[in-house]
C-alpha cells in the first residue's frame, strides 16, 4: 500500500509516493535526492537528520513521511537560499565571503570561520538546529546554546568550536538585522 | 602582492563549505543504476552453535535478489589471514566474513540479503530461519579464565588466547633496591568513539573487476580482505567523505565489504549496505577492557625505579585483534618518565562480547592510565605532593633527543614547562586553597557517614577536586614494531612507512593535488594545501584536492592508513616532497622560457619572476602541456610531481635490536591535562568545572585544526571517564544498543576545554611537526580519575576503574562494592 503526498521542500512543490512506513528522512534522501540530511542513528538521538517542518526543528527520522503531507520542509540544501524560511529571521543570509558561490546563512559562515566541523557528518544537523535556535533566541548565552544543542551529537569536535560558531553567528545576525532595520 | 604565508596560519577549512551546505559526499549519498540494498542477519545470542539455516522463505520474497547463508560463506569464501593485529596467534583459527559453525557475540553477522529496497532486505532477514543451540556465554575476564568455563575456540583449548611479555632494564634490581613497593589494580572498560556515520559500503562488479566505495580508514585492509576472502585482485577501492573513523573503521568493516561484494558478484548488480546504529554498537568493534596489576618500585623521595605490569586484555569474540592492545603499549611504554626498568606481561582473553578494534590510541590510554594513576598512588603512599612526584621523574628538557629504554626516540619535549604552564593556567594554588576552605566547612557533615548510605546527611554537598596528569601522544607508525614482541613471526610485517602525494599545476595555472591517504575529518585537504601554497609560492585559493582516496589514482603505501597518527609524518613529508620537486621543475621551465638564471628566480602568488621578467603559472602551464618547442631539452613535459615519503630519520632502531628495542612510532607530542571537578556526594554525579590542556604538537601548520583535534579527543576521553561505555548482561546481551543508553556526552556534559599551545619543534620531521589526533584521548581518562579521587580524598576513596558514572561514584562514596 502506498500514499501519494504533496509537500514543499526548499521552496519547490513536490509530489511523492511513499509507503506508510517510510520515514521523512528517507523520503528526503532517497526519493528527493537531498542527501545533505544525514542518518546517524535513525532513532532520534543524534540530530544528524534535523530539518525544519513548517518552521519547527524536527528530527526527520522520527517523523513519517506521510505526516509531512502538505507541509513546508527546509533542509540544509535550502537553508542558504531560503529567503522566506518560516521561523528564521527572514534572511537570505549574508553573501559568502569564503570562496563559496552560494549565499550562506550566517550560521553556515560561522561554522566555516570557527572550524566548527571536522568530518562534517553532524554538520547539517547542527547548522539546522543552530539556525532554529537563533530564530527563537537571537542572543543566547553559552549555557543556553549548550542546553539547546544537546539534542545533537558530534563525535569529532568536542563542541567547543561549534559553540563559538553559534555565538559568532548570533552576533552577526544581530548586526545584520540592526543594519537592515 | 605577496601571497600570505600559510604554514602556521589557521587557514579556513577547505572541506567546510561543502559540509555546511549539505554537499559532502558520503557513501550513503551515492547511487548507481539498478542498485540493490543489502541487509545483514545477526546473531541474537552471545554464544551458540549454528544449526539448520533455512533461507527458502527469504529467497521467495518479492524483491529479494540474493541470500548468503553460513554454509555458503564457508564454501565460497576463504578465511582471512591472521594479520598484524593477531600477531600473537599461535594456532590457526579460521575467521570468515560471517559466522561459521558458531556465533561468539551478539550481532555477529550470520547471513546477508540483497533486495530491491532496504525495507525489502530487512523484511527478508526476518524470514531466514536459523536454529541456534545456545551455549553459556562467557562475559567477564574472570569467567573466561576459569578452567571450567565454556571454551569459545576449541582450537585454543581455553579462553586465554595469548600470553607474552616485554622487559627492559634490570627490573629485579630496581625492586630489590627500592625503599617501597607501591601496588594497585586498575581497570579500563569497553568504549568506542562511535563515529557518527556507521559503516557503509557500495560494491559494483563488472566483468571480473570489483569497485568498492566504502568508508574504511585503511585501504590496504580492504584490498587484502577481498583478495584473501574472495580471491579478487582486480579491486578498486574508493573512499569518499568519511563521517569519522577514530580506528573504528579499520578492521571489522572488512567483513561487510566482503559480504556486500559477494552479493554484488551474485546479482551482477551494484549493492549498497549501510550499517545502522544498533548494529554498529553491537558489532562495529569496541575498545578493549583491560585490567592491570601494577607494582612500582620507588625511593622515599618519589623517584620511580621500576614498574611491573600484568595486563589482561579482554579481546571479545574474535582472535583477529588478539594482541593490538598489548603491542600498542610499546608506543608510550615509559610515558614521559626517565624510569629505566619495566616489565609488561600480557595475556589476551576471548569472551562472548564484540571483538575489540583500534580506537583512538588503542592501548595507549590504558598505558597512560597506569602511569598516571600510579604517580598519584606513589605520592599518596609516600605522603608527597603528586606534582612533585611527577617532576621528580620527568625526562628533563636537556635530555632530548631522548632514547627510552624500549627504543623510542623522543625528538624534543619540555615536560616541566608544560606542567608549569598548566598549573598557572588552571590556577592550581587557588583551587587548592578553595578546596581547603570547602573541606573544613563540610568536614563535619561528612564524618561518620561513609558506609551508611541511608544515614541522613545534608543534601547538596559538593566536593571539588583537581587532577593533573601528563601524557605522550606518539605519531607516525613503524611497521616493524611488532617484531620486537613476536620475533618468531614468519611474515615480516614491513618496516618504517611509505606514503605518497602528487601535486600538479594545471594548464590554467591552478594547482591540484592527490594524497595517498584517507581523511576522516582531520582537514587533510586544508593542511596539505597550506604546505603546497607555501612551497610553490601560490595563493591557497588556487590549490585544491582532486578528491578522496582512490586506490587506482592515489599514490599510496602502508602509511596511507588513517591510523597511527600517520598524516603528520608521512603525508606532510610526501606533500612537501612532491611540491618541492614540482617547484624545481617549474623553475627549470621558467628559467628556460625567460632565458634567465634559475638561481635569480623567485616565486610569489603564482608568478615566477626576476628583476626584469616574469611569467605566470598559467603561462607556464600552457607551455608545459602544449608547446614542445618552448620546453628545455630533456625536460619531461607537464608540471606534475609525485613523491613517496619515508621518514628520513627512521633509523636507528627501525628494526628491533637484540634487546628488543625498537621505535614503535617516530614522533612524540605531549600534553599536560588539568581537570577541576565537582562531585555531588549525594548523587555521585561528577561535573567538570574546568579542563585545561597545555599541549606540544610541534610546529603548528594550522593551529585551529590542531586545536580541533585536541578538543575532540579530550571530549571523548572525558566522556569515557564520566560514564560512557558498553554494558553486557550475564547472558552476553549488549544492554547499550543506543547512544543514549551508552551514555555519550552531549554539549551539556562536555566542558569548555581550554587549550594553550606550547609547540616544541621536532628536530627530525619535515617542518618540525608532531602528531595531533589520538592525542588528548590518551591522558584525559586519567585526568578525570585523578580529579574525582582528589575530590573524594576526605572520604578515603580510591579510583581504580572507569567509568565514573554517578552510580559507581555513589558506591565509592558509600563504601559499597562497585
Ligand atoms: S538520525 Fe535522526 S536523530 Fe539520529
Ligand atoms: S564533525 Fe564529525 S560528527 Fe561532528
Amino acid at each position: 500500500m502506498t500514499h501519494t503526498m504533496q509537500l514543499t521542500v526548499n521552496g519547490e512543490s513536490c509530489r511523492a509516493v511513499v509507503e506508510p512506513r517510510t520515514l521523512l528522512v528517507h523520503l528526503l534522501r532517497d526519493q528527493l535526492g537531498l542527501t545533505g540530511t544525514h542518518v546517524g542513528c535513525v532513532v532520534g538521538e543524534c540530530g544528524a537528520c534535523s530539518v525544519l517542518v513548517d518552521g519547527a526543528l524536527v528530527k526527520s527520522c522520527l517523523m513519517l513521511a506521510v505526516q509531512a503531507d502538505g507541509c513546508t520542509v527546509t533542509t540544509i540544501e535550502g537553508l542558504s537560499t531560503s529567503a522566506s524560511t518560516p521561523g528564521l529571521p527572514g534572511t537570505p543570509g549574508t553573501p559568502g565571503t569564503l570562496g563559496t558561490p552560494a549565499i550562506l546563512h550566517p550560521v553556515q559562515e560561522a561554522f566555516i570561520r570557527r572550524f566548527a566541523l571536522q568530518c562534517g557528518f553532524c554538520t547539517p544537523g547542527f547548522v539546522m538546529a543552530a539556525a532554529a535556535l537563533l530564530a527563537r533566541n537571537p542572543n543566547p548565552t553559552e549555557v543556553e546554546i549548550r542546553q539547546q544543542l544537546a539534542s545533537n551529537l558530534c563525535m569529532c569536535t568536542g563542541y567547543v568550536q561549534i559553540v563559538e560558531a553559534v555565538q559568532e553567528a548570533a552576533t552577526r545576525l544581530r548586526e545584520w538585522q540592526q543594519s537592515s532595520r | 602582492m605577496a601571497a600570505e604565508q600559510q604554514i602556521g596560519r589557521s587557514a579556513p577549512g577547505k572541506e567546510a563549505p561543502r559540509h555546511v551546505t549539505g554537499r559532502g559526499r558520503f557513501v550513503d549519498d551515492l547511487t548507481l543504476p539498478r542498485m540493490l540494498y543489502a541487509g545483514v542477519l545477526r546473531s541474537p545470542y552471545g554464544h551458540a552453535r549454528i544449526g539448520r539455516v533455512d533461507a527458502a522463505k527469504a529467497r521467495a520474497l518479492s524483491g529479494v535478489r540474493a541470500v548468503v547463508t553460513p554454509e555458503e560463506i564457508q564454501r565460497r569464501l576463504r578465511p582471512f589471514k591472521p594479520g598484524r593485529y593477531a600477531a600473537g596467534l599461535k594456532v590457526a583459527v579460521p575467521e570468515y566474513a560471517g559466522a561459521v559453525g558458531k556465533v561468539r557475540y551478539v550481532g555477529e553477522p550470520v547471513a546477508a540479503v540483497a533486495a530491491e529496497t532496504r525495507a525489502m532486505a530487512e523484511d527478508a532477514l526476518e524470514l531466514i530461519e536459523v536454529d541456534y543451540d545456545a551455549l553459556r556465554a562467557v562475559v567477564t575476564i574472570e569467567a573466561a579464565a576459569d578452567p571450567g568455563a565454556p571454551v569459545l575456540y576449541d582450537e585454543l583449548g581455553g579462553n586465554i588466547a595469548w600470553r607474552g611479555h616485554v622487559a627492559y632494564g634490570d627490573v629485579e634490581a630496581a625492586f630489590t633496591s627500592a625503599d617501597r613497593i607501591v601496588r594497585d589494580t586498575l581497570k579500563i572498560h569497553r568504549y568506542s568513539s562511535t563515529p557518527l556515520e556507521p559503516f557503509a559500503c557500495l560494491a559494483e562488479w563488472t566483468l571480473g573487476k570489483l569497485t568498492v566505495w566504502c568508508n574504511a580508514q585503511s585501504p590496504d585492509v580492504i584490498c587484502d580482505a577481498l583478495s584473501e576472502a574472495l580471491g579478487l585482485d582486480q579491486v578498486r577501492v574508493i573512499v569518499p567523505d568519511v563521517g569519522g573513523g577514530f580506528g573504528q573503521k579499520i578492521h571489522l568493516i572488512r567483513k561487510y565489504v566482503v559480504l556486500t561484494a559477494l552479493l554484488a558478484v551474485d546479482t551482477g548488480r551494484p549493492v549498497k549496505w549501510i550499517e545502522d546504529r544498533s548494529e554498529h554498537m553491537m558489532a562495529g568493534g569496541h575498545s578493549c577492557e583491560q585490567e592491570f596489576d601494577v607494582e612500582a618500585a620507588v625511593r622515599a623521595d618519589g623517584e620511580v625505579l621500576g614498574l611491573t605490569i600484568r595486563d589482561t586484555d579482554d579481546v571479545g569474540g574474535s582472535v583477529s585483534t588478539l594482541t593490538i592492545h598489548f603491542t600498542n603499549k610499546l608506543n608510550n611504554l615509559f610515558n614521559v618518565y626517565k624510569v629505566q626498568h619495566l616489565r609488561l606481561e600480557g595475556r589476551s582473553v576471548v569472551t562472548n562480547k564484540c571483538p575489540v578494534v583500534p580506537n583512538r590510541g588503542i592501548g595507549k590510554p590504558g598505558m597512560c592510565f597506569v602511569w598516571e594513576r600510579m604517580m598519584d598512588r606513589v605520592a599518596q603512599e609516600l605522603g608527597l605532593d603528586p606534582i612533585q612526584v611527577r617532576r621528580r621523574n620527568l625526562i628533563e628538557a636537556g635530555a632530548f633527543p631522548y632514547t627510552a629504554p624500549n627504543g623510542n626516540i623522543y625528538g624534543s619535549g619540555e615536560y616541566e614547562a608544560l606542567l608549569d604552564k598548566a598549573l598557572a593556567k588552571v590556577e592550581y594554588d587557588t583551587v587548592r586553597r578553595q578546596q581547603q576552605a570547602e573541606r573544613s566547612s563540610v568536614a563535619r557533615t561528612l564524618s561518620g557517614s561513609r558506609g551508611e548510605p541511608d544515614k541522613a546527611r545534608p543534601t547538596g554537598t559538593l566536593l571539588t577536586g583537581i587532577g593533573v596528569v601528563i601524557g605522550l601522544e606518539p605519531g607516525g607508525r613503524n611497521a616493524a614494531r611488532d617484531m620486537a614482541i613476536f620475533p618468531e613471526s614468519k611474515q615480516m610485517p614491513g618496516a618504517g612507512g611509505v606514503e605518497g602525494a602528487t601535486v600538479k599545476i594545471e594548464r590554467n595555472g591552478s594547482v591540484v593535488f592527490t594524497l595517498g591517504s584517507v581523511s576522516c575529518g582531520q582537514s587533510h585537504e586544508t593542511t596539505a594545501a597550506q604546505i603546497i601554497a607555501d612551497v610553490l609560492g601560490v595563493g591557497i585559493d588556487r590549490v585544491s584536492m582532486t578528491g578522496g582516496f582512490d586506490s587506482a589514482l592515489s599514490p599510496w603505501g602502508v602509511s596511507s592508513s588513517n591510523s597511527g597518527n600517520n598524516f603528520h609524518l608521512y603525508d606532510v613529508g610526501a606533500v612537501h616532497g612532491a611540491a618541492s620537486r614540482l617547484r624545481d621543475k617549474l623553475l627549470t621551465l621558467a628559467a628556460h622560457v625567460l632565458q634567465a638564471d634559475r638561481n635569480t628566480l623567485a616565486v610569489d602568488d603564482g608568478v615566477v619572476y626576476d628583476s626584469t621578467n616574469s611569467i605566470t603559472f598559467a603561462e607556464l602551464g600552457r607551455i608545459a602541456y602544449s608547446n614542445q618547442a618552448l620546453l628545455p631539452p630533456g625536460f619531461e613535459p607537464g608540471l606534475q610531481a609525485t613523491w613517496y615519503h619515508s621518514h628520513p630519520h627512521a633509523d636507528p632502531l627501525m628494526l628491533p635490536d637484540r634487546q628488543g628495542r625498537v621505535r614503535a612510532q617516530y614522533t612524540f607530542s605531549s600534553a599536560v591535562h588539568a581537570a577541576v571537578v565537582e562531585v555531588d556526594v549525594d548523587t555521585g554525579r561528577v561535573r567538570v568545572l574546568r579542563y585545561v590542556i597545555v599541549s606540544d604538537n610541534g610546529t603548528l601548520i594550522n593551529p585551529s585544526v590542531v586545536a580541533g583535534q585536541i578538543y575532540g579527543s579530550a571530549a571523548h576521553g572525558i566522556s569515557v571517564a564520566l560514564g560512557e561505555g558498553f554494558v553486557y548482561g550475564d547472558d552476553g546481551q549488549l544492554l547499550t544498543l543506543t547512544l543514549l543508553d551508552y551514555g555519550k556526552s552531549t554539549t551539556l556534559e562536555t566542558p569548555r576545554i581550554e587549550i594553550e599551545h606550547h609547540p616544541v619543534p621536532d628536530p627530525f620531521t619535515t617542518l618540525g611537526q608532531k602528531a595531533a589526533g589520538e592525542g588528548a584521548a590518551i591522558p584525559s581518562p586519567a585526568a578525570i580519575a585523578a580529579a574525582v579521587e582528589d575530590a573524594l580524598s576526605p572520604l578515603g576513596v580510591k579510583v581504580r576503574e572507569l567509568p565514573l558514572s554517578p552510580e559507581r561514584v555513589w558506591r565509592l562514596i558509600n563504601g559499597l562494592t562497585v
